[in-house]
């Protein structure tokens, strides 16, 4: 109920119950909030996106707040303020935490709003337990990692990552903006823990071993809708495959694909001949073997001579002498 | 009809696999006064979702080794597989638009003593038909209509990207329901119709769980709309409806039995191709119900005439 409360009051633009709860949100934020304004090494080039991206992980922990708060209490004041264009949230969300305290607004809203809670929610002297045990159930749902020693901190970062990503093809990645609708259109998410918007975040973020080392990348069936009902455009499937390549890299590639691998690598063919379809074949009056790399020797050769030119064999661990994956 | 002739790229699952597929083409091309050239020495194309997903440049030096040989035949390539067409499409494309790219490329293909120069466009069996044959041709080559109801499934990289394919609208398409209807076969509608049949990316190889719960969804739906058959224009989805459509009874306990034809197998029913040629007793799912429909749609046609 709670929570509907909350959601309901967030959508309606009505501040939350509680005088304590814009302090404690700016309190439980502040190393986000601090850290990233001053030293933003990860976007260093592109004003626009670190905007967004400190929205964003805002956003994650604590948007029903404040963001709506600052709309309907403050807005009117603040509109001259938030005419820059670039990064109307950001001034918002900054300005939150030094005019809040001060709005004069806010004192006699906050009193008729705690009665609110106090009927809706729970009893007046545990104001501070209520707002906090649900937050902090709310972010651990709202991050990757649920343990603590498996915060996100800079150490993460690898701030070459997005770059990499975008130069090997997916530049579109940057302006992405989060919005989901990748993960709603994405039939992999509806059963497994796949989540693509996630899986974008994170590599815009730099967080390469994370992204790297998650076993849910594999999921993708590289589908497209995703890709097709993206409202910026973003080669999404890309970034799937180009993280996939970094992964593959890393070593996290499952048996089951050196396999596969190993089949082209030794056949030409991924799903190479049997002898009941040869049988087939015949029957119906086709070339027992179909005139492929399985017809011609030397075609072959010329795959295998680009396997070994491209690193292909190194990277599935392809042993030559044996005939056989490592 | 002018002379027309197509590198046609075998791939893997269909030549290795389901041979009948490929023969009903052959047959079905040559009805139509269409050429196919083979595209001696071609491999696997490679699998856009696998290969693409392991490295890159192998992916893209061996698809761009495949598209030069149908450079050096000057024919357009045309393929039958969804995932071929991905992976030889999308590499043409991104040759095309990135030299950087198509430089290293063609480093690595150096080594083979080959070079891709970019001269030929990649086609869709389909699209072919739809666009160079034509619906009056086709039908005029239907000799013994189908009173099927089908489901189509059109795949995941027939119609995209479809900023850089541009065949159909990839959300609400019609090209295959309009090819199928030729057949005599009506279309029928049903829910997630698009939907990915699980199998790409390398997910089939990986975890086949999930691919399996992929396929358990799409035959459901099929088989709530009340379908006599699976009509589908990639190899890799056919074997997944096909051989996957046991794993998924045999993981769930679910009891699906909806006979699978790939697009070409159904032209080939409907232009009087043998049974036999299709090779659809190879199926792992039978596909008696649906031949048995079809004669007695034969044999009584007249009496239903006019009946809808």
């Amino acid at each position: 109920m709670s929570f509907l409360n909350r959601l309901k009051r967030a959508l309606t633009g009505e501040g939350e119950p509680g005088e304590k709860k814009p302090k404690e949100t700016a309190k439980t934020e502040e190393p986000q909030v601090k850290t990233e304004p001053e030293k933003p090494p990860v976007e260093e080039k592109e004003p626009e996106t670190s905007a967004e991206e400190q929205v964003t992980v805002e956003v994650e922990t604590i948007p029903e707040e404040e963001i709506p708060e600052e709309k309907e209490e403050s807005t009117e004041e603040k509109t001259p303020a938030t005419d820059e264009p670039l990064a109307p949230v950001t001034s918002e969300s900054e300005t939150t935490e030094e005019t809040e305290p001060e709005s004069p607004e806010e004192k006699p809203e906050k009193s008729s709003e705690e009665e609110l809670s106090e009927e809706i929610d729970e009893p007046a002297e545990e104001p501070e337990e209520a707002v906090e045990e649900p937050k902090k159930e709310r972010s651990e749902s709202m991050t990757l990692l649920n343990a603590d020693e498996n915060k996100i901190t800079r150490a993460d970062i690898d701030p070459r990552f997005k770059e990499e990503v975008m130069e090997a093809g997916a530049e579109s990645v940057a302006i992405c903006f989060q919005c989901g609708t990748c993960t709603g259109a994405c039939p992999s998410g509806r059963r497994t823990p796949y989540r693509i918007r996630q899986l974008v975040r994170r590599a815009v973020m730099g967080l390469k071993n994370d992204v790297i080392s998650d076993d849910s990348i594999w999921m993708c069936t590289t589908c497209y809708e995703c890709q097709e009902r993206c409202p910026r455009g973003i080669k999404i499937v890309d970034v799937v495959k180009i993280v996939r390549n970094y992964a593959a890299q890393a070593g996290y590639m499952a048996p089951a694909h050196k396999a596969v691998g190993s089949f082209v690598l030794k056949t030409g063919h991924g799903v190479p001949i049997n002898d009941v379809t040869m049988e087939l074949r015949k029957r119906v009056g086709l070339d027992e073997l179909p005139p492929t790399t399985h017809t011609f020797p030397e075609a072959l050769e010329e795959v295998q001579t680009i396997i070994k030119a491209s690193g292909f064999d190194k990277l599935i661990g392809y042993n030559w002498e044996k005939g056989e994956l490592e | 009809m002018a002379e027309q002739e197509f590198a046609y790229f075998l791939g893997c699952i269909m030549n290795n696999r389901y041979p009948g597929i490929e023969k009903a083409t052959r047959i079905m091309f040559d009805k139509l006064g269409v050429g196919l050239k083979d595209m001696e020495g071609a491999s696997c194309c490679p699998a856009p979702g696998v290969f693409g997903s392991f490295d890159r440049l192998t992916w893209a030096s061996i698809a761009a080794r495949n598209i030069t040989i149908a450079e050096d035949q000057g024919n357009d390539i045309m393929t039958e597989c969804n995932g071929c067409f991905g992976s030889l499409y999308e590499t043409n494309h991104l040759l095309h638009e990135d030299p950087e790219m198509k430089d290293k490329v063609n480093k690595v293909l150096a080594e083979a003593g080959r070079e891709f120069k970019g001269e030929i466009q990649v086609r869709h069996f389909a699209e072919i038909l739809y666009n160079d044959v034509g619906l009056d041709k086709l039908a005029e080559a239907v000799t013994k209509p189908l009173n099927l109801n089908v489901a189509v499934h059109y795949g995941c990289h027939f119609l995209k990207p479809s900023d850089a394919i541009g065949i159909d609208d990839p959300i609400k398409p019609t090209i295959l329901d309009e090819l199928v209807e030729i057949t005599g076969a009506k279309s029928v509608d049903y829910k997630d119709k698009m939907m990915c049949c699980g199998a790409g990316g390398g997910l089939r190889s990986r975890d086949n769980d999930v691919t399996a719960d992929f396929t358990r969804e799409k035959l459901t739906n099929m088989r709530d709309a009340g379908v006599d058959a699976i009509i589908n224009v990639c190899p890799f989805c056919h074997l997944q409806f096909d051989v996957g459509q046991v794993e998924t009874n045999n993981k769930f306990g679910t009891d699906f039995e909806i006979p699978v034809f790939h697009l070409a197998q159904l032209y080939g029913m409907a232009m009087g191709v043998s049974v036999d040629d299709l090779t659809v007793d190879a199926h792992q799912v039978c596909v008696d119900s649906a031949l048995e429909k079809c004669e007695e749609n034969l044999s009584t046609l007249d009496e239903i005439t006019g009946g809808e």
